[in-house]
């Protein structure tokens, strides 16, 4: 009952006073609701935040010292370490007017005065056309080439607008040096032209770009053949010329040239016009350097069988084209004499007596009915007209007309020749020893020992005799053909051809020298063919790079040529 | 609390505040040489590219083509004739043919002989210490790799790597 009796007077403070309590603790409890949700928004944006750090900015970038050391593209060298081309820490001269975020001028001094100091750093400079490009107040590149003492003149200018960033710069070392090889990298940081386009992707991989990447060149062969095919091409006014080092027992290219050359360090419109590769993307007729192959062929089939026999060397009519020699050679050939002398009449009766068909195949099995073997992206398709060949097109591709090839074609074949008959690709990347490509074979041993003495006999007695180095024992053939042009053969245009090898008695390496259009001038006696302009060459080039390459020069050794001796008579002969 | 309690208390923060000054220390020191480190790594980053510059300035100004006008130009050396070249073992020991009486005295070139005096060979000097190094640290690692042929299902595998043994980086 007490409890339902209450003070009438009481009653209204005892409700304000439960009112205010309930008042404050609804208060209470809104701040705490308050200060929880505060918590709960900076909980939530520390986690977005969390989140935008690890899922869209980019890791911290950490360079560790070997990523610092690893090249931005790998080192190319030669057989021996010698840096072909190689990565290079350069500076560029950057112009960029915002450097100074105060909104006035972006230079400090006139850009008169600037442009002065600069031209002080860099001779070559335009002074008018670089106070322009500072006046107008746009950035863009100054120089892109600066070294880094250049720089540090540039630095003690004191303008904050000259920025000098640092860029990666591929350097070769050598210069125009095999650069048909080498290639060059453009502006987009891949390879173009040689080894740089074939090996962009091993030479940029990073796990792979630390290591050089070893080419089959060897820069002092490369070197004294640039240096000999130069002044053999300047000394009878060439428009071109092209030569390579082949390695006989591994396919390995020692040096390869074409002139005139490029220098990958500065690329510009001649360069481009130049980049054109004589030695593996232009085919040639090359001429009477097939004699030998076709001789070689003949006697692997037998059909050849006794090399004193004599072919009647009178002009040869076949279908209403007359297949003659530059000069009567006599009324009889045998086959050391054919060579010799280069002649046509008879190499054309050995390819018709061999037959279209045996000839083909064994053209075809050096590789000349494809593109060459090399690992160059510009490589030229021989002109090669399929089996059977009418009687004509034999006899004439029996002395090199009628089918086109690069001479790298022609140097692989006389690899085959001479190295006992077994035909392997070129390539430009050095082979470890013992990891050669097996090739196939397309001469018999005794083939390839016969035309050894036989190509000997050529420098000894025939057309080669200039380039016979004494003691280094080299053997070879001519070739000089007509260039074809528009209306026939030209008389004036001709391609002079020398394949050889070296030492005879034991074939190591092949040379093959190969002008362009040579003149007749006196340092030719006034003559266009190979024996006066390219026979030199090898001549001059073979006593540089034999001992080089291991081949000492040995006045008592050389191939035993005394059983062909007694049919060659004295010797001597024309192209 | 009793006396002996609070005592322990203090022993425990005493030697919890000692763990944690050594820790620190310890923590300072390994950084500091962290930063030695990446200070020496850096130079030697810096040397590498001067070195490659130098390198590849020594290239350009030796290069074929330039040692090949020189040549024309000052020295004219020709390649060598089968003369100057020693054919065999018979010609080799000519040279060493004992001096003929009334034979001029052949020209000594001063050298230093590996004796008591000669000075050692200079070590090999760390960077960061300025100590010089032990020389094993300088011995190439030999990794020992395992030699087993391991039977799997299929053909007979053995790893490329087990031919050659000790195989040294």
């Amino acid at each position: 009952m007490n409890a339902m009796t209450f003070d009438v007077e009481f009653a209204p403070s005892r409700i304000r006073l439960v009112d205010i309590r309930h008042r404050q603790l609804l208060t209470a409890q809104l701040r705490m609701l308050l200060l929880a949700a505060a918590f709960a928004l900076v909980a939530f944006i520390s986690l977005i935040r969390i989140a935008w750090l690890g899922v869209v900015q980019p890791a911290p970038t950490e360079h560790s010292m070997a990523q610092a050391l690893l090249p931005p593209r790998g080192e190319i060298t030669d057989r021996n370490g010698v840096p072909l081309a190689r990565a290079f820490p350069a500076y560029a001269l950057w112009y960029n007017p915002q450097a100074l975020v105060d909104g006035g001028p972006p230079l400090v001094n006139p850009p008169v005065v600037v442009a002065q100091r600069l031209k002080d750093i860099f001779p070559d400079l335009d002074l008018s056309a670089t106070t322009r490009f500072l006046a107008a107040g746009k950035p863009g590149y100054i120089r892109r080439r600066v070294l880094p003492d250049e720089v540090n003149r540039i630095n003690a200018i004191g303008e904050l607008a000259l920025e000098t960033p640092g860029e990666t710069d591929r350097q070769y070392p050598q210069g125009k040096l095999a650069a048909h090889v080498l290639g060059y990298v453009a502006s987009d940081g891949h390879g173009r032209v040689g080894m740089e386009s074939f090996l962009d992707k091993r030479l940029l991989d990073p796990s792979a770009r630390g290591q050089a990447v070893p080419l089959s060149i060897d820069v002092r062969v490369q070197g004294a053949l640039e240096d000999e095919l130069a002044s053999g091409m300047r000394a009878v006014e060439a428009v071109g010329a092209a030569g390579i080092v082949l390695d006989v027992d591994t396919g390995e290219v020692l040096a390869l040239a074409s002139l005139p050359s490029f220098d990958p360090n500065k690329i510009d419109a001649e360069g481009q016009r130049r980049m054109f590769n004589r030695v593996t993307n232009e085919v040639y007729e090359l001429g009477s350097t097939f004699k030998p192959l076709t001789v070689a062929a003949a006697i692997d089939a037998g059909v050849v069988t006794d090399l004193s026999h004599r072919y009647p060397a009178a002009p040869l009519h076949i279908g209403g084209f007359t297949i003659h020699d530059d000069e009567n050679l006599g009324s009889t050939l045998n086959v050391p004499e054919t060579l010799i002398h280069s002649s046509n009449i008879v190499s054309a009766q050995i390819a018709d007596q061999l037959g279209g068909d045996r000839l083909a195949r064994a053209l075809a099995d050096l590789g000349m009915s494809e593109r060459p073997y090399i690992e160059l992206p510009a490589r030229g398709f021989p002109i090669w007209h399929k089996p059977p060949w009418p009687r004509l097109r034999t006899m004439t591709v029996g002395f090199g007309h009628g089918v086109a090839v690069t001479p790298l074609h022609l140097a692989a074949a006389y690899a085959a020749l001479v190295n006992g008959g077994i035909w392997r690709p070129a390539t430009l990347l050095k082979v470890k020893p013992g990891e050669e490509a097996r090739g196939r074979r397309v001469f018999k041993a005794s083939t390839s020992a016969r035309m050894n003495q036989l190509l000997r006999m050529i420098t000894v007695y025939g057309t080669g005799r200039k380039a016979n180095a004494p003691g280094f024992r080299v053997g070879g053939k001519t070739g000089s053909a007509e260039k074809a042009g528009a209306g026939g053969y030209q008389k004036h245009a001709v391609v002079a051809t020398f394949a050889s090898a070296f030492p005879m008695d034991h074939p190591r390496y092949v040379v093959v020298a190969m002008l362009d259009e040579p003149k007749a001038v006196a340092a030719s006696s006034f003559q266009r063919t190979a024996a006066w302009n390219a026979v030199p060459i090898v001549g001059r080039l073979i006593p540089r790079i034999g001992p080089m390459l291991g081949v000492l020069p040995d006045d008592t050794r050389d191939i035993d040529l005394s059983d062909l001796k007694p049919l060659v008579g004295d010797g001597g002969g024309n192209e | 609390m009793t006396q002996q309690s609070r005592l322990r208390r203090m022993g425990w923060i005493a030697v919890l505040a000692l763990c944690t000054m050594c820790y620190l220390g310890l923590h300072l020191k390994v950084h500091a040489v962290r930063s030695e480190v990446v200070r020496s790594e850096r130079q030697i980053v810096a040397l590498e590219a001067q070195k490659s510059l130098l390198e590849t300035e020594f290239e350009t100004r030796a290069s074929q083509e330039q040692l090949a006008s020189w040549n024309r130009v000052e020295f004219g050396y020709a390649a060598p004739t089968a003369a100057q070249f020693v054919s065999g073992e018979r010609q080799l020991a000519k040279f060493g043919t004992p001096r003929a009486a009334g034979a001029p005295e052949p020209i000594r070139v001063a050298s230093l002989a590996t004796g008591e005096d000669a000075p050692a060979y200079p070590k090999f000097v760390s960077p960061l210490t300025g100590k010089a190094v032990d020389d094993k640290l300088l011995e190439p690692e030999v990794r020992r790799v395992n030699l087993d042929a391991h039977y799997e299902r299929g053909a007979l595998r053995i790893p490329l790597a087990a031919a050659i043994g000790d195989v040294r980086e």
